[in-house]
C-alpha cells in the first residue's frame, strides 16, 4: 500500500500559530505574576479558580501530547480495548474529589503530601514526596521529549535545538505565572486543543461524505463498516475479564494520587465549587477524548478511500488536516498539539514546585519565612523544568518508561496512604512507611523495566504495569491495614489524639470529636479480604 | 443526628465510588455477559458505543447528581457543626 507522509504545507503558518500561542501564554504568565504575592497564590491560585475555568484546566492537565500524537497509533494497535482503557481516565478527578480531594481542600493543603505530613509526620511525607516527584519527572520528561520530537518533525529542526527552544520557552512562562498562570493558561489551552480536534475533523468528515460531520465526537457511525473492512477484529473483546479488571488497580486507582490533578481541586474557592468543577471537567474531557476516537476512525476511512496509509500513525491527525483542510487549519491543529503538551508540563512543574517548595522545605526548614518559601517555590519550578529539558537530551531508559507504568507505582506506594489516612484513624505512620517502601519496591522489581528476569505477567500487561499493579496495589492496602492493627497494638508510632481530631475536622465535624468515627475494623478487614482475593488472582499466570 | 450523618457520609461515599467504577468501566459488563454484545446503536456495536456514552454523558449526569447530593450533605454537616459550636460556647 502507498504511504502518505505528513509534510507541513506552510512552515511560516505553523510557526506563526505557535509564536502567537506562546505570546498569549507569556501574556497570561505576566499578568498572573502580578497577582501572585503569597504561597496561597503561588500554589493554589489564591483558592480562586471558578468551576468552568477549573473544569477546563483539569481537562487540559489530563490531556497530554499523546491525545494528538500517540493515541491513534495505539487505537490501531490495541483496538477497542484501548478505547476502554482511555475512557476510564475520566474517573480520576471525580474519584479523587469524592475520596479525598474535598477533605484536603477543607484543610487548605497545597498538595496531597501536605496532608501526609500532618497525618503521618515528616518521614512518611518525605517518602511520598519522592514517589510523587519521580512520577512527575517521568511525566514531564515524556511531554518534553514529545514536544522536542514534534518540533523536529513539524518544523524540520534538529531534535536538540528543538528541545532547547521549546523547553526554555515553556519553562519560562510556567515559572513566571505560578498556579494562576498554570490555571488560566491550561483553561485557554483546553479550548484551543478541543477546537483543534473537533472542528477540523467535522470538515474532514463532511468532505468524506460522512453524515455525522455536524457532531464529530459521536457522528462517525457510518465509518464503522470501513473500520471493520480494514481491521475486522477491531471491536472484539479480545482479552479475558482479568485484563479489563486490571485497569482498575493500575489505571483508575493510580491517577487519583497524581499531585497535579489534586492541586487543581485545591485551587477551588470552596469544596462545593470543586464538585461543580468536576462536572465541567467531565463535559470537556469527554468532548476531547471522543474527538480523538473519531480521528482514529477517520484516519482509517482515509486509508480505505485513498488507498494510502498515513506514516507514521502518530501523525494521523496532522496528515488528515494537511490532506483535506486549508494550510491555516493544519497549522492551528499543530497549535492544539503544542497546547496539549504544555498544559501537562505546566501541571507537572507546579506539582514539583509545591512538593519541593512547600512540603519538603516545610519539613527541613519549618521556620522559613513565607516570602523565602515562595522564592524557593519559584526556584523549584524553574529547576524542575530545566531538569526535564536536560534529561530529555539523553534520557535514562528507566525514566522514559511509559507514564502508564508510573500510575501503577502511585496506586501502590501513594494512594493507600492518602485514602486510609483520610478514612481510617488507625492508619499508622510506621505501617505507611513500611508499606510504601516495600510495596513500591516490589512493584518496581516485578516490572520488566528494572531487573527483567523477575516479572509478573508478560508483554504489554507487564510493560504497562497492569499485571504488577494487580499484585502490589492490593498488597499496599492490605499491608497498611494489617501492620497498623499490629503496630497500634504494640505501641509503635501510635496515632495521637490530635491527629485523630484532624481526621474528624477535615470531614467537616468542626470541633466535635468522636473516637468511634472512622475508627472501625469491619470495613478495613473487608478491604483486606477483597485485596487478598485480587492479589491471588493477580499472581495467576497471565 | 450525628450518627445519622456519619452513616450517610459513609453510605454516599461507597455508593458513588461503586457507581463511578461501574460507569467508567462499563465495558466489563459486556465481557462478563457476552450475550449483550449483539446489537447496534447509531451505527456502532453496542459494546463499543455504550461504554463511550457511559464514560462521558453517564459520568456527566452522575457528577451533577454527586455535586447536588454531596453539597446538600455539606450544608447539613455545616449546620450541625455550627449548632455544636454554639452549644459549646454557651
Amino acid at each position: 500500500m502507498e504511504t502518505y507522509e505528513f509534510v507541513l504545507p506552510s512552515m511560516a503558518m505553523g510557526l506563526g500559530v505557535v509564536i502567537v500561542l506562546f505570546a498569549i501564554f507569556y501574556y497570561v504568565g505576566y499578568r498572573s505574576a502580578k497577582m501572585t504575592s503569597s504561597a496561597e497564590d503561588l500554589y493554589a491560585a489564591g483558592y480562586s479558580i471558578g468551576p468552568v475555568t477549573n473544569g477546563l484546566a483539569m481537562a487540559a492537565t489530563w490531556a497530554s501530547l499523546a491525545t494528538f500524537m500517540g493515541v491513534i497509533a495505539l487505537i490501531y494497535a490495541l483496538k477497542a480495548p484501548f478505547v476502554y482503557l482511555w475512557i476510564q481516565w475520566a474517573l480520576s478527578i471525580p474519584l479523587l474529589t469524592l475520596l479525598y480531594g474535598s477533605y484536603l481542600r477543607r484543610m487548605k493543603a497545597f498538595t496531597p503530601a501536605s496532608f501526609i505530613k500532618v497525618r503521618y509526620g515528616n518521614e512518611a511525607a518525605i517518602i511520598i514526596i519522592v514517589w510523587m516527584c519521580l512520577a512527575m519527572v517521568m511525566y514531564a520528561l515524556g511531554q518534553m521529549i514529545g514536544l522536542g520530537m514534534a518540533f523536529e518533525v513539524l518544523f524540520g529542526i534538529d531534535y536538540n535545538y528543538a528541545l532547547i527552544i521549546v523547553g526554555i520557552a515553556t519553562v519560562g512562562f510556567i515559572t513566571m505565572g505560578g498556579m494562576y498562570g498554570a490555571s488560566y493558561n491550561a483553561a485557554f489551552q483546553m479550548v484551543v486543543m478541543t477546537l483543534a480536534i473537533v472542528l477540523p475533523m467535522g470538515a474532514i468528515m463532511k468532505t468524506m461524505g460522512s453524515s455525522g460531520w455536524w457532531f464529530p465526537p459521536l457522528g462517525y457511525g457510518d465509518l464503522v463498516p470501513g473500520m471493520m473492512a480494514a481491521i475486522p477484529d477491531f471491536f472484539d473483546m479480545r482479552y479475558d475479564y482479568r485484563w479489563y479488571f486490571a485497569l482498575i488497580p493500575a489505571f483508575t486507582m493510580g491517577p487519583i494520587a497524581l499531585p497535579h490533578l489534586a492541586m487543581r481541586i485545591f485551587t477551588s474557592p470552596s469544596v462545593k465549587s470543586a464538585r461543580w468543577s468536576v462536572v465541567w471537567f467531565i463535559l470537556f474531557l469527554g468532548l476531547l477524548f471522543s474527538g480523538t476516537y473519531t480521528a482514529g476512525f477517520v484516519g482509517n476511512a482515509f486509508r480505505a478511500e485513498t488507498g494510502m496509509q498515513i506514516q507514521p500513525a502518530d501523525m494521523t491527525i496532522f496528515a488528515l488536516n494537511v490532506y483535506y483542510n486549508p494550510a491555516i487549519v493544519a497549522a492551528f491543529v499543530i497549535g492544539g498539539a503544542v497546547a496539549a503538551g504544555l498544559s501537562t508540563i505546566g501541571g507537572n512543574l507546579m506539582a514539583i514546585s509545591g512538593l519541593i517548595g512547600a512540603d519538603f522545605l516545610g519539613i527541613i526548614r519549618p521556620k522559613m519565612e513565607s516570602k523565602q518559601k515562595m522564592t524557593y517555590g519559584y526556584a523549584a519550578l524553574g529547576v524542575g523544568g530545566l531538569a526535564a529539558i536536560l534529561l530529555a537530551f539523553n534520557p535514562p531508559a528507566f525514566l522514559v518508561t511509559s507514564i502508564l507504568w508510573a500510575f501503577g507505582l502511585l496506586a501502590t506506594a501513594v494512594a493507600p496512604s492518602i485514602l486510609l489516612g483520610v478514612w481510617w484513624k488507625q492508619s499508622n505512620k510506621a505501617a505507611v512507611i513500611v508499606s510504601s517502601l516495600f510495596c513500591g519496591a516490589i512493584y518496581i522489581v516485578i516490572s520488566p523495566h528494572v531487573l527483567g528476569n523477575i516479572v509478573v505477567g508478560s508483554g504489554l500487561v507487564a510493560a504497562l504495569g497492569m499485571s504488577g499493579a494487580m499484585v502490589t496495589v492490593p498488597l499496599g492496602y492490605a499491608s497498611i491495614i494489617i501492620l497498623s492493627l499490629l503496630f497500634n497494638k504494640m505501641g509503635i508510632t501510635p496515632v495521637d489524639l490530635e491527629t485523630k481530631k484532624m481526621v474528624d475536622r477535615i470531614h467537616g465535624w468542626g470541633s466535635d470529636y468522636d473516637e468511634a468515627r472512622y475508627n472501625g475494623t469491619i470495613m478495613p478487614i473487608g478491604v483486606v479480604v477483597i485485596s487478598a482475593a485480587i492479589f491471588i488472582w493477580g499472581l495467576q499466570p497471565w | 443526628m450525628k450518627d445519622k450523618l456519619y452513616k450517610k457520609e459513609l453510605f454516599l461515599t461507597v455508593l458513588f465510588f461503586v457507581i463511578l467504577l461501574v460507569f467508567g468501566h462499563c465495558a466489563q459488563i459486556f465481557v462478563l455477559f457476552p450475550g449483550l454484545q449483539g446489537g447496534n446503536m447509531w451505527g456502532f456495536p453496542v459494546h463499543y458505543i455504550v461504554p463511550v456514552l457511559m464514560g462521558w454523558f453517564g459520568l456527566l449526569i452522575l457528577t451533577i447528581i454527586m455535586a447536588l447530593v454531596l453539597n446538600k450533605f455539606d450544608d447539613d454537616m455545616e449546620e450541625l457543626a455550627e449548632s455544636i459550636e454554639k452549644k459549646n460556647s454557651k
